[in-house]
């Protein structure tokens, strides 16, 4: 070799060799050199790799087999016995006549990539174990308001397919939301945060907390913005316990009142009916105190209901005793309100099995609601209260019907839930909650038609069959 | 002996309405009532009481309105008003009733004040 390419042969930063035939160095650079000794007599693949054979796949073989140049990935040991990554080239060298005496084979040393390469594998094994596992829903938006990337919860949440809209898949809406933090973040590059309430594929909605952050290019531009939701549905509902915990003290207690001073006006009859010896009076004060005292009762009950889990304590109840004993207690109420309480019983006695107390609480706060109906409509004369049942084979079918005040959607889609009244200052927003969670508890339901003006029907059917054991009478809804 | 002040009674619980009722004839009150606030301004014009005690809180907020409707009515806009209320410290927020009773009411303390409004 010239003096001058033996300078530049050994000058150059990575490991060369010249090889023949069956693999022998016949020449090696001085890098090559320094990091693996001395070659002479030796092969590629024992000084490289330590091995007794030559490996499978030969770069310099092939180099050797087609005079075309190759290229392989190899992990080679040194003379210290470190291991390195190296990117191997091979070149045919040819004799005046164009055949292939020897192969110049040139192997740079890339292990510092291939670490930074796993290293890089690593952390994006990382970040896609957080994206898709992290316990809240997370996407990626274009400014389109398009998922192009949904994690593990918000695909099996809301059943997120890629290239939806962000609104259509949580709100099931067709247009954007106003405000959208998405669209503030694209807009501000800002960070920005509001709750929401979306809806999940299982239809129940789900309170989040979203936060909305613009991930930025290399230009500093934002092509995309990640929004995360975290679920704080559990947190609402407790904050929802809580206050309503504090409405039910407030509108309790203002029940309370009203029918206390009913009763203290019953007792001032009975108390000054006796001085005068007048006792029509005593008899009307009597009357007038025992009822404000059995509305105090079924309040209470309903508290109760509301407080703890009762276990049922089922028995036979017959439908046609039940509804009596319910309509003589409410009945002198609506005599004294002007509405005619009419009974519509089945000829059978309507057996099923059931608590009775949980049952008859049931079954006057269907119709206290129905005399609340009317007394609070004034733009009718004579109203009508009516409160049957029917045996089926398999199950007791009661029904409340009024002609009072009648309920709007709003009213009816919200007629079961928790402290909601439309009378104001008249309920406590306790009666039908406990109404529903009462049938539910005994395998039933309570269906509801309403129309503004005109009144109210309540059905309601229990099983006969025993309801599943262990079922209380007031479980969570 | 001069003729017997009436008092008109409005509270939507009829039960209410008579326990008052019986109190207020026992202690020398002619009386009137009715049910709601829509009523209230009927048997007002009718028997001109001299004074009237309100349940402020009625369905359809007929309490409130009947007493803006006599504040505003020239002929009975001095009638005294005595509300009477179920929730503490609920006062009308534009008008001034004679006074404010807390549900439940202490009668004697009633029956001092509607004798204070009407002058003995």
């Amino acid at each position: 070799m010239d003096d001058r390419y033996r300078q530049y042969f050994d000058a150059l930063p990575c490991f060369l060799t010249v090889q023949d035939r069956n693999l022998k160095i016949l020449s090696a650079n001085r890098a090559f050199r320094k990091a693996f000794g001395e070659h002479e007599g030796r092969c590629c693949y024992q000084v490289y790799k330590h091995l007794p054979e030559p490996c499978e796949v030969c770069p310099v073989e092939r180099t050797f087999r087609d005079g075309q140049l190759h290229q392989s990935e190899e992990v080679v040991t040194t003379l210290e016995g470190r291991e390195l990554a190296v990117v191997v080239y091979t070149t045919p060298i040819r004799d005046d006549a164009g055949n292939i005496t020897a192969v110049m084979e040139m192997s740079a040393d890339i292990t510092e990539i291939k670490h930074l390469q796993n290293q890089h594998k690593a952390s994006r094994e990382l970040y896609r174990l957080l994206f898709e596992e992290v316990p809240c829903y997370i996407s990626i938006q274009d400014p389109d308001m398009r998922i192009v990337r949904a994690n593990r919860l918000h695909r099996e949440t809301f059943g997120t397919a890629y290239g939806c809209h962000c609104y259509k898949v949580l709100k099931h809406r067709d247009e954007e939301c106003v405000p959208c933090v998405v669209r503030e973040s694209f807009k501000t590059g800002q960070v920005t945060q509001r709750e929401e309430v979306v809806k999940a594929l299982d239809g129940r909605e789900r309170y989040v907390l979203v936060t909305a952050a613009p991930i930025r290019d290399e230009s500093g531009g934002i092509q995309r913005v990640i929004e995360m939701s975290a679920d704080i549905t559990c947190l609402r509902q407790l904050q929802d316990k809580l206050s309503s915990v504090g409405l039910l003290v407030g509108s309790i207690s203002h029940d309370l009142k009203g029918l206390l001073n009913i009763m203290d006006g019953g007792i001032y009859m009975v108390n000054s009916g006796i001085g005068k010896g007048d006792m029509t009076r005593v008899n009307r004060g009597w009357e007038i105190s025992l009822r404000s005292m059995a509305r105090i009762r079924s309040l209470v009950q309903n508290i109760l209901y509301y407080a703890k889990d009762r276990e049922l304590v089922l028995e036979k109840i017959s439908a046609r005793s039940l509804l009596t004993e319910v309509c003589d207690q409410v009945e002198p109420r609506a005599r004294e309100l002007g509405i005619d309480l009419q009974r519509r019983f089945d000829q059978e006695p309507g057996e099923f099995d059931g608590d009775i107390t949980a049952v008859r609480s049931l079954m006057i706060n269907l119709l206290e609601n129905s005399l609340d109906a009317c007394r609070v409509d004034l733009n009718k004369k004579g109203h009508q209260v009516s409160a049957g049942f029917t045996d089926l084979p398999d199950a007791v079918r009661f029904e409340v019907v009024d002609n009072g005040i009648g309920m709007d959607r709003e009213t009816v889609d919200r007629a079961f839930s928790l402290f909601y009244s439309s009378k104001g200052a008249g309920g406590t927003g306790l009666g039908l909650f406990i109404a529903d969670k009462i049938t539910k508890a005994h395998g039933g339901a309570i269906d509801l038609h309403s129309e503004p003006g005109k009144g109210t029907r309540f059905v309601v059917r229990i099983p006969k069959g025993l309801p599943q054991p262990g079922m209380n009478a007031c479980s969570e809804a | 002996m001069p003729p017997k002040k009436k008092i008109l009674i409005i509270d939507d619980e009829p039960e209410m309405v008579e326990g008052l009722q019986v109190f207020l004839e026992d202690n020398g009150y002619e009386t009137c009532s009715a049910f709601n606030g829509k009523d209230g301004i009927t048997v007002l014009q009718k028997e001109r009481p001299d004074l009237v005690t309100l349940d402020i809180q009625m369905p359809e907020d007929t309490g409130a309105r009947f007493y803006r409707n006599l504040t505003k009515d020239k002929e009975f806009k001095d009638t005294p008003v005595i509300v009477i209320s179920g929730l503490p410290g609920r006062h009308l927020s534009t008008s001034h009733p004679y006074a404010v009773f807390e549900k439940p009411i202490d009668k004697e303390k009633l029956l001092a004040t509607i004798r204070q409004a009407l002058g003995g």
